[in-house]
């Protein structure tokens, strides 16, 4: 099925192209979101909003503007990291710095065992220190450019010039 | 401004990820209009994210996608019964016994419950599962982290063990460049010939040189082998008998016949 088909086909609400688009595109938008959420039943819920989302706004995606894809992985990237924001907010205005420091640890310990076991590591390692630090932050843990730039004091055009590289190189792999 | 430097800036690739103020897009999308070959290469950078989310996939959960259709149905039927005037229902025939109605409608509900109750045991199920397989990675990672403190507990055990001899004397290596404030220790034990080497302060090396220790024995060099700059260890050296004196030198990475003698870093006297 081309792209142009399953939009024309999920705006005269087919349920078989909504099908379809969650057996192409879920594993992979649930796993762009369970990396940043790191909380399988957060995901569970973000990813059945976004699909409920697709199918309710897909009107208002527009092809000149980007792929499908993009506008499905953006999507998810955007609830997922509203997601864990709204959840650190709360956290942090009702705990004490103690739970704060227990959570902190909680939060690195996640990042580091699910990534490690689906193999994004073996992905970057051949990207220098500044990409995999660049590509982690951002596409893996949502961080924005600004305030990647802000938090680790990197000119913001040097982020957006190692991204690229980094993007690039991670292209021409995961085509091979 | 130059359309290769304007792709090498990488604001195509903060645009497809939607990472730029309102007026940095509507600044970006004039420049696709207007220049065909940063279309194209704003589409090879979305194809490349598809690409890498699809290498990074994930399978979602078994049950996500009937509890999707489940929810989508929801909201349809609900628009259904919002629009649509209700339906007259007209009775078929009267009723003679209400015995099998509450039967049938008993098993209805229990069958309703129970597939309920299967669903849910075998969510439960799933989870467990994942949580089973978080805690195994844990444990993986604390059994490789009290290896490695293991091997190392081993290695102080074994130099203390050298140390607390005292069958191991230590004959001090002092720098013989003036100025130079390098120093590294020989424990050797002159009854079983043993010697360990210990390094406080060398200089650094380039990728093709190493260290190599010398026993001078009846005023001849003996090589007792190469060494790399690792602190805080005792490195076992060759066994060595009858040695007057001790020294360093910087040779090629393997090290050499002869010791190079301007290339000698410290020495020290057996007392």
């Amino acid at each position: 099925m081309t792209e142009g088909n399953l939009v024309s086909q999920l705006k005269a609400k087919d349920k078989a192209a909504l099908s379809y688009l969650y057996d192409k595109y879920g594993a992979a938008l649930y796993g762009t979101a369970m990396r940043i959420i790191q909380d399988e039943e957060v995901t569970r819920e973000v990813v059945q909003d976004i699909f409920l989302k697709i199918w309710d706004k897909i009107e208002q995606y527009d092809a000149e503007k980007g792929r499908l894809f993009t506008w499905m992985l953006n999507m998810t990237r955007n609830a997922a990291i509203d997601k864990i924001r709204s959840k650190e907010i709360k956290r942090s205005a009702k705990t004490d710095p103690m739970e704060n420091s227990v959570y902190t640890i909680d939060q690195q310990n996640n990042t580091e065992i699910p990534v490690d076991g689906i193999g994004v590591k073996e992905l970057i390692t051949d990207l220098d220190q500044e990409q995999q630090f660049v590509i982690n932050k951002v596409y893996f843990e949502g961080f924005s450019h600004s305030e990647l730039s802000n938090e680790f004091d990197i000119p913001l055009g040097t982020v957006k010039s190692r991204l690229r590289s980094a993007l690039k190189h991670l292209r021409k792999k995961v085509r091979n | 401004m130059d359309i290769k430097d304007y792709i090498a800036s990488g604001i195509l690739e903060a645009y497809a990820l939607d990472d730029l103020p309102q007026e940095e897009r509507a600044a970006v999308e004039t420049m696709l209009d207007k220049h065909p070959e940063l279309r194209e290469e704003l589409n090879a950078i979305e194809e490349g994210l598809e690409a890498l989310a699809m290498e990074t996939a994930i399978a979602p959960p078994s049950g996500l996608k009937d509890n999707l259709f489940a929810a989508l149905d929801k909201e349809h039927t609900q628009e259904v019964e919002e629009t649509q005037p209700e339906t007259k229902v007209i009775p078929l025939a009267p009723k003679k016994s209400y015995l099998w109605n509450y039967v049938a409608a008993a098993s209805i509900s229990i069958a309703l419950v129970s597939s309920f109750m299967a669903q849910d045991f075998y969510s439960r199920w799933k989870q467990s599962q994942a949580a089973y397989a978080d805690v195994i990675n844990s444990n993986e990672l604390l059994a490789n982290q009290n290896n490695k403190v293991n091997r190392l507990l081993d290695q102080k055990e074994k130099d203390f063990a050298v140390l607390a001899n005292p069958d191991f004397g230590r004959v001090d290596m002092a720098s013989v460049i003036e100025g130079q404030s390098f120093a590294a220790s020989v424990y050797w034990n002159k009854k079983t010939e043993e010697a360990y080497l210990s390094i406080q302060n060398l200089s650094n090396l380039t990728e093709e040189q190493q260290f190599q220790l010398w026993a001078i024995v009846d005023g001849k060099p003996v090589s007792m082998g190469v060494f790399d700059l690792e602190k805080d260890v005792l490195t076992k050296m060759s066994s060595i008998a009858n040695a007057g004196m001790f020294a360093v030198t910087i040779e090629p990475r393997g090290g050499s016949v002869n010791p190079t003698m301007d290339a000698m870093q410290v020495a020290g006297e057996v007392g």
